[in-house]
């Protein structure tokens, strides 16, 4: 149920009310800006199914009207904008290309100048991992991906916009869901460089993200903001969700901080360093088996198995990107370095360019993972789907479960009434059971020890254990709806008396900057990281080369060392130690009962045999 | 105790092998069964030393002792595996049956939470 009622200017000084600040990291190039001078220097661009893109509509012509309309469309068809030109750089001669190169260097120059990376991605995690991870940029070489002076010529472009005009400006919406208000900030960033600025996982055109602020209305009419939610890459639901008065959530007077993650900008209560790992599950029928085998070990065997989270749980590898949201750059917003600008509204009737443009934001690469292709707009997902963002805020923030609260105590009610009521009808329904069961066991025993009735004795056996079940699970499910109705009650008490949940209890796995002591990695560890696999590589092909006679021995010595070696910087030792263990344990077992199979199973029955045997006297004894 | 029982077991061995090398005429590339016998006696040696001092860690109840334990056990069974895919000496199988037991003691549930790290001094607060 979905109504947007208040009038714009409402609208604007609502928006206006909880406008967030944000705090980007130093040496962030791009800064939330309109959507009208960014569209002005695209080129519209039509992707049709086996066949080359076409330009439609060139750099300086498209407008947000032009943009809605969406020429050329057929099936399979991709519309999407080009922001960045190389020629943005210099026209596509010697001195343009020279001044490419001079734009990529001074970049550079200034971000390494800047922006100084966090000691250890690499160290935090294990050498699978990093191997993946590996893959994963030679897999770019061949995957679609946005060419690597994009970045500079989107902060030529950026840089050019900016000097017409400087804004920093977000777009604002405002609708009624399920009870509550919700304000939904979209901040637009021309371009992603997280991968090429900040050793992030990608780098695309155009960057959509989004800020809510849940309101509850009281009878009055007046407007309490009581729940805030931040994007963070394609993560949603509770953990996203913060209460207005969570200590973690930052405020300036009304209006909550949001740190950026530097070139990624996705949204964190606090400022620090997030490892987000991309985890890759197991194929399901070896990760059932793998289930399986450290069930035996454990339960059968009493075997430790670490704490469950160690390995990623059903993901057993992941590769790591940190998301550098440090908050020490430029910030935007009440009390910052920059005032935003009148915001633009996105009201009801929803304007074409959000609603009619179901395109991409910026270049599509083509990549198959989709992570160097645009975003499409706040509506719409890449696929050209209505994005739940957009129609069920309130769900994708995880609070459809919650009712505001003017409406919780009415929820309680009603839901204890409900309870009240089924407790009735199963108390009646209990009643009618029990004496049918009665009746039942009656004739059962007055049937008891007559042959000729036999049939229907075993008849009425079964009936009564069909019925004493029933009348079970009824008493159950009764004590159950009981217990639950009391619970509501008390409840609905300590609201009246003003008490509230806890702020957190909502939160199963809140996404938490990396501590001092994960931010300790020696300069050694982190050199051990980046080079051991390479090193590790190397050394396998050297091995193979030079010392073939000893090939397995050699291989097994230095996985052993590389192991080991990783292992003690990155505190595994234990880890590695019980593992390498339990599989020397395991072939020495194998070969003993290799050798000695008839000899251990004459073994066997000879200790089963004198173990009963000192039984059986110990009882004889007593 | 069993880890004292288990150096002595390697001492005695390793003595045994040590008495059993004619060091004058030792020669690496010809008499095999000397090179071996030596061989034992230096890759025992690790192990050894690496079990007395898990024991007497573990007699001081310090936390290290269980992964010296542990790095002595897998040691003592690597060499084992190696001495058998080479040479097969009868010695090596009790000594694979003892470290395999033994991996599995410490391994167990019950071990491993005592000495998983910041357990022993709660441990004792609660005690």
């Amino acid at each position: 149920m979905k109504t947007e009622s208040p009038g714009v200017e409402v609208k604007t000084a609502l928006l206006r009310r909880f406008e967030p600040v944000i705090r980007s990291t130093t040496g962030d190039k791009f800064y939330p800006l309109d959507v009208e001078p960014y569209v002005r220097a695209c080129s519209l661009w039509v992707q049709r199914p086996g066949e080359e893109a076409v330009c439609v509509v060139p750099g300086g012509e498209l407008s947000l009207d032009r943009l809605a309309q969406q020429p050329m469309d057929e099936a399979g068809a991709v519309h999407f904008l080009k922001f960045t030109d190389t020629e943005d750089l210099g026209p596509n001669s010697r001195g343009g290309r020279l001044r490419m190169f001079r734009r990529r260097a001074k970049d550079r120059k200034e971000s390494t100048r800047a922006f100084r990376a966090g000691r250890g991605r690499l160290a935090r995690v294990g050498y699978f991992s990093r191997f993946v991870d590996a893959l994963y940029s030679i897999a770019l070489l061949a995957r679609g991906r946005v060419p690597g002076e994009s970045a500079a010529a989107a902060s030529v472009a950026y840089e050019r916009i900016m000097s017409e005009h400087e804004n920093y400006r977000y777009h604002g919406r405002v609708l009624r869901q399920d009870g509550w208000v919700v304000l939904q900030y979209w901040l637009f960033y021309p371009f992603n460089d997280w991968r090429s600025g900040f050793f992030g996982a990608n780098d695309h055109e155009a960057d959509w993200e989004k800020v809510m602020v849940f309101l509850s209305e009281s009878e009055s009419g007046e407007l309490r903001p009581e729940w805030v939610a931040y994007a963070a890459h394609n993560y949603t639901g509770d953990n996203l969700r913060r209460r207005w008065d969570d200590p973690e959530v930052e405020k300036v007077g009304e209006h909550p901080v949001i740190y950026v993650g530097a070139g990624s900008h996705a949204s964190y209560y606090a400022p620090g360093e997030y490892l987000t790992e991309l985890t890759l599950p197991l194929p399901s029928p070896l990760a059932r088996v793998t289930r399986a085998i450290r069930t035996f070990w454990k339960t059968r065997l009493g075997q430790y198995v670490g704490d469950g989270e160690e390995d990623g749980g059903s993901g057993y590898f992941s590769i790591p990107f940190v998301d550098y949201a440090r908050g020490d750059g430029l910030s935007v917003g009440e009390g910052g370095d920059k005032t935003w600008d009148e915001p633009r509204l996105i009201s009801d009737p929803t304007p074409d360019w959000v609603s009619g443009y179901r395109g991409l934001w910026g270049l599509y690469a083509r990549d198959p993972f989709e992570g160097e292709d645009a975003p499409a707009g706040p509506m719409y997902n890449r696929d050209k789907s209505v994005s739940r963002a957009w129609y069920g805020p309130v769900g994708w923030a995880g609070l459809d479960k919650v009712a505001p609260p003017t409406e919780m105590l009415e929820a309680i009610l009603q839901q204890r009434a409900d309870i009240v009521s089924r407790c009735g009808a199963l108390r009646a329904e209990i009643d009618v059971k029990s004496r049918q069961l009665k009746k039942v066991g009656a004739e059962l025993a007055a049937m008891r020890d007559r042959s000729h009735l036999d049939a229907p004795y075993k008849e009425g056996t079964r009936r009564v254990a069909e019925l004493s079940g029933e009348l079970d699970r009824l008493r159950g499910k009764l004590a159950t709806d009981e217990a639950v109705s009391e619970s509501l009650a008390e409840y609905s008490d300590r609201l009246r008396a003003g008490e509230r949940d806890q702020a957190r209890a909502h939160i199963s796995r809140a996404h938490t900057p990396a501590s001092e002591d994960e931010l300790r990695v020696s300069r050694v560890a982190e050199t051990w990281a980046a080079i051991s696999v390479s090193l590790m590589l190397i050394s396998f092909v050297g091995i193979a080369m030079f010392e073939r006679e000893h090939l397995i021995s050699m291989l097994v010595f230095s996985i052993a060392f590389f192991a080991f070696v990783e292992a003690g910087f990155r505190g595994r030792l234990v880890n590695l130690v019980s593992s390498a263990n339990i599989g020397l344990a395991v072939v020495a077992t194998l070969i003993i009962i290799y050798e000695f199979f008839w000899q251990l199973v004459v073994a066997t029955v000879l200790v089963i045999g004198l173990y009963v045997l000192w039984d059986n006297l110990r009882e004889l004894r007593r | 105790m069993l880890l004292i029982l288990e150096v002595i077991g390697l001492v005695l061995l390793g003595g045994y092998e040590f008495l059993q090398v004619d060091w004058r005429g030792i020669d690496l590339e010809s008499q095999q069964d000397q090179a071996v016998e030596l061989a034992v006696f230096a890759l025992f040696i690790p192990s050894a030393v690496l079990t007395l001092l898990s024991a007497l860690s573990f007699l001081f109840l310090q936390r290290r002792g269980w992964l010296l334990a542990a790095i002595a056990q897998g040691l003592s069974l690597a060499v084992c595996l190696w001495l058998y895919s080479w040479f097969q000496p009868g010695y090596v199988y009790p000594i694979m049956a003892y470290c395999i037991l033994m991996i599995l003691y410490l391994n167990s549930q019950d071990v491993r939470v005592v000495f998983r790290p910041g357990q022993s001094h709660q441990a004792s607060h609660e005690n």
